[in-house]
């Protein structure tokens, strides 16, 4: 059948290397599909899968693909082409079946794609509205409804559908659709959308970034169609009379009004304007459901570039009707929310459309219709009751001048009031903004859906405390104030040993003698494989600085920071165990300064005079000298007294020195240490915060804030700045690493 | 008055079935969850309105509850069948904020007292006189609970109505909102729907083909109540057609033989106030008081209602049994990962400290520097603050691993879990008091082995080559020889012994306790095993007693 040849066309021109192959062997597969009857054959069947992909982008979402439209039009342009040849023999036959067969139908297709598109918001947002809907005996059943019957023959008719699209497009004519152009904020909010999604999906699941990649596609869609047209939707609940308006404005009874409910089962387009056919293509309307106003009267005119689509309702328990509503309000840039006094206020309406799309405010209308069936001044209530209702939900109303909805009351079936909304609607679509505000609203509602994935809730990165606070923990890990007491101690018992008294040498050695035990040996050197540091330790370092660091950030930067901090501790226990051998050799003898042969001259005198006092003394007593005590008892007592003053003095001279020596070793154990914690953990922990920040810089632009940014580097925290002091030479050089190193995953996320 | 056959045991195991559905808990936001918590609500609420107290008391008034969509005009209906405004109408919705009983004056005391519906508050309006003139009649249960003129706010309320117009035998309660915009509202409705032996559905010509109604339809078909089908508002121009059509959804739904009433629209309809002619609602009046008076039929339609309610039991109380054992399931997963985590970090604590993991860093520095430039008590206490490092950083790797595991359980998001107060000073608090704890065992212990030896060495200097020994692995090897040679091969290995024990048992308690501690919100969540078979047990009984 002709509709085959169409859709494996357009197959063709997406996706060359999945097309069925040349011209002629297409030509093959459609004469087979035709003698088949086209009912139930697979060519069918993937034909019109990929089309359904190709024709709307859905929201599995070609982010990387820059210009869908433009292959889709030339894919159009030259499946028209050869349509032509083909429809020829077919038509007449195919028509006069699918007219009647595939009525019913039709809105299979659209209810099978629109399920798809349902259950991908749904596992992205539908959380809350699911839950507000989930609250009673009856409400909860509404998951129950069963499904509509999903036939699978069904989609065989679709592609037959598509032919009819296409006589649409052709009684439309293709005229030369200037393409829609957005404003440069809004265009530098894509852009930076485009980058947050680039930059952020190796952190984030596909899930989060869903939504985003929607919005870009459905911008860059409808970027490429007209923007000589606004598309505004007419929605509502069964009854409520969207229809009938829809024919008051149309001035012509084009949509079947009537009393059965529901009425409407399948959305119905009405352009006042050539060339609306990409529009109306992107939105899946068959050309047997486009329409035209009643044109030469007074009613349609001053319209021009409307594209009116009459809606099916979205609260019967027909569920496809529904699907319907679903898709297309994604897809247009205006809708006219149609009310009626007695549903008002229904719970559907309000938590189910109008509090989730309170930001599209501006393209949104809303009309209370049917006033005729009111009495009075009841009209005038309601309609106050119904601005409260909005109100609630969230929607800005335009009064006054400001942008906002615009809220209506009218009478479709009298033709009260319509009149003021042709004239709303007139200037509407003369501003020819909509398309962009519409983009807006979404990127808008993206951003906001965004903002728990990106807003820290404080300050974030790593205060200076909390870097000290890793290097303290680290030195304490290597053990750094111990060594350097020791150090100390050592320094001072050298000193001691050296200028002490040889009296005193003496006695201690033979202490030793005769105590060994209370003396224990110190302990033999270590071997060489031994683990110096406490690995506990630097674990809980990491730790800590791992959470401080990710404290008050989103839950995926959060991960990756203390991913990061792990990653980094991998081999810090071994490199630190490294460093302690070599730059804290305890075996190292402490230098021997050069005051100590002095001191020990000065003790070795004291003894001399000692020993000649003593010596002098005996000689008075076994009379060798003449008897003279003074001068050798001075002596004595200057060599007794002398030795110990030395030896103090000696001491009092070595604390200073001493000190200094334990606290050098100590800081070059612990700065040894800090540079290693810096090098492996805090860095890698820094090029993580500065990625965060660079996407969170990249959010703000996204949400449109001018200005804001110098505001979030500041409320980011010093993260690449917060520097040791001590480290101030080499800082420059890391953080520029650091930088390379975040521009380099960017590039690669990308 | 007809009675239903109902013997004392039903009831009985019936009350039992209640209790267990009134204590069954859903505390962890799992999935079904929250639907599990209104199936529960929903369930008693239909076991202590409607089906224990009709089963108690068979001879109670027919209580035929107006249910419908906003704006379908339950009140308009309510008012015409009973001849006057009881319930106001409007156009702004939603009307009904306070659902509105009205029954017989005769049949007051059935309703003025909390036998059905306990948790609303009764009110009156005080405009009706016969009501003050009328206070308790001798055999009326009004007594102990006297309606209140108004009630607080926040206070859900019931108002009663009196008219005599009413046959007696017959209530109306005219509910809120099915699908109203005001959530309260909703769940009031269908509390209210719950009561109801008549379930009277209302819906309009522009809403037959709603889905909230259907749903309403279908859960009165699944639950087997009686029901009453009222399509109102219909043009008369269209009203062949629609009720045609009405009536074929209603065919197709399986709900064929369910009476169906059409209304036309009338001027009265849509003005609010206005009560519609008494011909209109005649066909409805008339099967409602039939339903009242006669015994066969009023049986009929309370049996019918009760029956359905019972076996849908059978269904029901599975679900709950299921939802609860989830909530079990999910329990002993959040647990089981407590303790893993638990048990993986004592493994490994017990594995660094034969290695000699505490000896590292200061400790090991100390070591190195002992005796000559380190006092045994600088060696102990480095030795200490090192083994509360060890501890610590077991428990916060434990707190980690934890934290994974539990942020893929959904179960884990409930606040009483999620509101675990930053207590990492807290855990260094106490593991610091454990460690120093077990020092001063130690250095009791070796206190008590020099006591009796002659030349007693220093206890500290022994207590830290103890303490090196035993923490220090291989690595303190010479410790624990100098401390054979201080205090004796035999007194040295004595207290090795003893000291290991005592670290063994330090260690295990430190991380019992912060598992505890892990554990203590989720114990407090009491989730048992038992529930779930507790419901079964019960609706196993009610069903042997049926």
């Amino acid at each position: 059948m002709t509709a085959v040849t169409a859709v494996t066309d357009h197959t063709s021109g997406q996706e060359p290397t999945e097309s069925r192959g040349t011209g002629a062997s297409r030509e093959r597969s459609v004469a087979d599909s035709a003698r088949r009857g086209g009912s139930s054959s697979t060519d069918t069947d993937t034909g019109t899968h990929t089309r359904a992909w190709a024709a709307s982008p859905t929201r599995k979402a070609r982010h990387d693909d820059s210009a869908p439209p433009a292959g889709e039009k030339r894919a159009r342009r030259s499946r028209a082409g050869r349509r032509t040849s083909a429809e020829t023999g077919t038509q007449g036959g195919t028509r006069g079946t699918t007219r009647t067969g595939t009525t019913k139908k039709a809105p299979d297709r659209h209810h099978a794609r629109g399920k798809n598109a349902e259950n991908g918001e749904n596992s992205g947002s539908g959380d809350a509205e699911g839950r507000a809907w989930d609250d009673g005996l009856i409400a909860r059943r509404a998951g129950d409804a069963p499904d509509s019957a999903e036939s699978r023959d069904g989609n065989a008719t679709h592609a037959r559908v598509e032919l009819f699209d296409q006589h649409g497009q052709d009684a439309y004519g293709d005229g030369t659709p200037q393409n829609t152009t957005y404003d440069p904020v809004l265009r530098a909010r894509l852009d930076a959308l485009r980058e947050l999604v680039g930059l952020s999906r190796t952190r984030l699941d596909g899930r989060t970034l869903a939504e985003a990649g929607r919005v870009l596609d459905q911008a860059a869609a409808r970027r490429g169609l007209s923007d000589r047209h606004t598309v505004v939707a007419i929605a509502g609940a069964t009854g409520s009379g969207k229809s009938t308006l829809f024919n008051a404005l149309a001035g012509v009874a084009i949509s079947d009004t009537g009393v059965r409910r529901p009425t409407t089962a399948a959305p119905i387009a009405c352009s006042w304007t050539d060339g609306a056919a990409a529009l109306l293509d992107r939105l899946a309307i068959p050309g047997r459901l486009r329409r035209r106003p009643l044109q030469h009267t007074s009613q349609g005119a001053g319209l021009d570039g409307l594209v009116l689509v009459d809606l099916p309702d979205h609260d019967s328990a027909a569920v496809e009707h529904r699907e319907h509503v679903d898709r297309i309000l994604t897809l247009v840039d205006a809708v006219i929310w149609v009310v009626d006094p007695e549903k008002y206020a229904d719970a559907v309406l309000h938590e189910r459309y109008l509090r989730p799309m309170a930001g599209h405010a501006e393209v949104s209308f809303v009309v209370l219709n049917q006033t005729d069936r009111l009495p009075g001044d009841a009209a005038d209530q309601v309609l106050d009751d119904l601005r409260r209702l909005l109100d609630d939900d969230g929607i800005a109303l335009g009064e006054h001048g400001e942008p906002g909805a615009t809220v209506l009351s009218l009478s479709a079936l009298t033709g009260d009031g319509v009149a003021e909304l042709r004239e709303v609607l007139r200037q509407f679509v003369a501003e020819r903004g909509a398309a962009a505000r519409r983009v807006s609203a979404d990127l808008d509602a993206a951003a906001a859906r965004l903002r728990p994935v990106y807003a820290a809730g404080r300050r974030v990165g790593l205060s200076e405390r909390a870097r000290e606070e890793f290097s303290d923990r680290l030195a304490d890990a290597v053990g750094a104030a111990a060594a350097g007491q020791a150090a100390e101690r050592a320094w001072r018992r050298n000193a001691g040993k050296a200028c002490g008294t040889p009296w005193l040498r003496l006695w201690r050695w033979y202490e030793d003698r005769r105590f060994p035990l209370l003396r224990a040996k110190p302990a033999p050197a270590p071997p060489a494989d031994e683990e110096a540091t406490a690995r506990q330790r630097v674990e809980q370092a990491v730790r800590t600085v791992g959470d401080e660091a990710a404290a008050g950030l989103p839950a995926p930067w959060a991960q990756s920071v203390k991913e990061a901090a792990a990653r980094g501790a991998h081999g810090l226990p071994e490199a630190l165990d490294e460093l302690a051998l070599t730059a804290a050799s305890p075996a190292r003898r402490p230098p021997r300064p050069g005051w100590w042969p002095l001191a020990v001259l000065g003790q070795a005198s004291m003894t001399l005079l000692q020993i000649v006092g003593g010596v002098w003394l005996l000689g008075q007593v076994i009379g060798v000298f003449p008897p003279n005590l003074g001068s050798p008892v001075l002596l004595m007592i200057a060599g007794i007294v002398g030795g110990p003053g030395v030896e103090w003095a000696c001491r009092m001279a070595a604390r200073g020195p001493a000190r200094r020596y334990g606290i050098e070793a100590e800081r070059k154990l612990r700065e040894a240490a800090a540079a290693c914690g810096r090098a492996q953990v805090l860095d890698p922990v820094a090029a993580e915060l500065l990625r965060y920040r660079e996407v969170r810089e990249q959010y703000v632009r996204v949400t449109g804030a001018v200005g804001a940014g110098p505001v979030t580097m500041g409320s980011l925290g010093a993260v690449g700045s917060a520097r040791q002091p001590g480290s101030g030479g080499s800082g420059g050089g890391r953080e520029a690493d650091a930088h390379g190193r975040v521009t380099e995953l960017s590039t690669t996320g990308r | 008055m007809v009675t239903l056959d109902v013997r004392p045991q039903l009831l009985e195991a019936l009350s039992a079935l209640r209790d267990r559905v009134a204590s069954a808990r859903f505390p962890l936001p799992l999935t079904g969850a929250p639907r599990a918590r209104a199936n529960r609500d929903e369930l008693l609420a239909q076991l202590d309105d409607y089906l224990v107290p009709r089963l108690r008391q068979p001879e109670a008034p027919l209580l035929a509850v107006i249910g419908g969509s906003t704006g379908a005009g339950k009140s308009t209906l309510v008012n015409s069948l009973v001849g006057r405004q009881v319930s106001e109408a409007g156009v702004l919705r939603p009307t009904t904020r306070t659902p509105v009983l009205v029954c017989n004056p005769e049949d007051h005391h059935w309703f003025a007292g909390l036998r059905v519906l306990p948790e609303l508050t009764r009110v009156w309006m005080p405009d009706h006189p016969e009501l003050r003139e009328k206070p308790a009649r001798p055999g009326q249960r009004v007594g102990r609970d006297e309606p209140r003129r108004g009630a607080g706010p926040g206070e859900r309320v019931l108002r009663i109505e009196t008219a005599a117009t009413l046959p007696r035998g017959l209530a109306l309660l005219d509910a809120p909102d099915i699908d109203s915009l005001v959530i309260g509202n909703r769940e009031l409705a269908a509390e209210l729907m719950c009561a109801a032996d008549v379930w009277v559905m209302v819906t309009t010509a522009a809403r037959y083909a709603d889905a909230v109604p259907w749903h309403l339809l279908r859960t009165a078909k699944e639950y087997d109540a009686t029901l009453v089908s009222v399509l109102d508002r219909v043009p008369h121009q269209v009203l062949a057609d629609v009720s045609r059509q009405y009536g074929a959804l209603l065919t197709k739904a399986g709900l064929g033989e369910v009476p169906r009433f059409t209304i036309p629209e009338l001027p009265e309809s849509a003005g609010g106030g206005g009560l519609l002619p008494a011909t209109a609602v005649a066909p409805l009046r008339a099967w409602l008081t039939h339903r009242a008076q006669d015994p066969a039929a009023c049986a009929q339609a309370m049996s019918r209602t009760a029956a359905g309610l019972l076996s849908s039991l059978d269904s029901r109380m599975p679900e709950l049994a299921g939802a609860v054992s989830a909530q079990y399931a999910a329990a002993l997963r959040l647990t089981a990962a407590v303790d893993d985590a638990y048990t993986r970090e004592h493994a490994r604590v017990r594995g660094r400290l034969q290695a000699g993991g505490v000896l590292a860093g200061s400790a090991l520095s100390r070591w190195r520097s002992y005796p000559l430039d380190c006092s045994a008590g600088e060696l102990l206490d480095a030795i200490v603050d090192s083994l509360a490092a060890l501890l610590l950083c077991s428990v916060s790797a434990a707190g980690q691993r934890i934290d994974e595991q539990w942020s893929r359980e959904p179960a884990a998001a409930s606040r009483a879990l999620a509101e675990r107060e930053a207590d990492r000073e807290g855990a260094e608090h106490r593991i610091g008091l454990e460690a120093r704890r077990w020092r001063r065992v130690l250095e009791e212990y070796v206190e008590e082995e020099a006591r009796g030896q002659e030349n007693p060495p220093d206890p500290e200097a022994v207590t830290a080559l103890l303490a090196t020994a035993l923490l220090g692995g291989r690595r303190a090897r010479t410790a624990g020889e100098t401390l054979a040679e201080r205090i004796g091969a035999h007194g040295a290995l004595k207290l090795r012994d003893r000291g290991g024990r005592l670290l063994t048992e330090c260690v295990e308690k430190v991380l019992r306790a912060e598992r505890d501690r892990r554990l203590a919100p989720l114990d407090a969540l009491d989730i048992q095993p038992e529930s779930q078979a507790e419901l079964i047990a019960a609706l196993s009984v009610l069903k042997k007693e049926r």
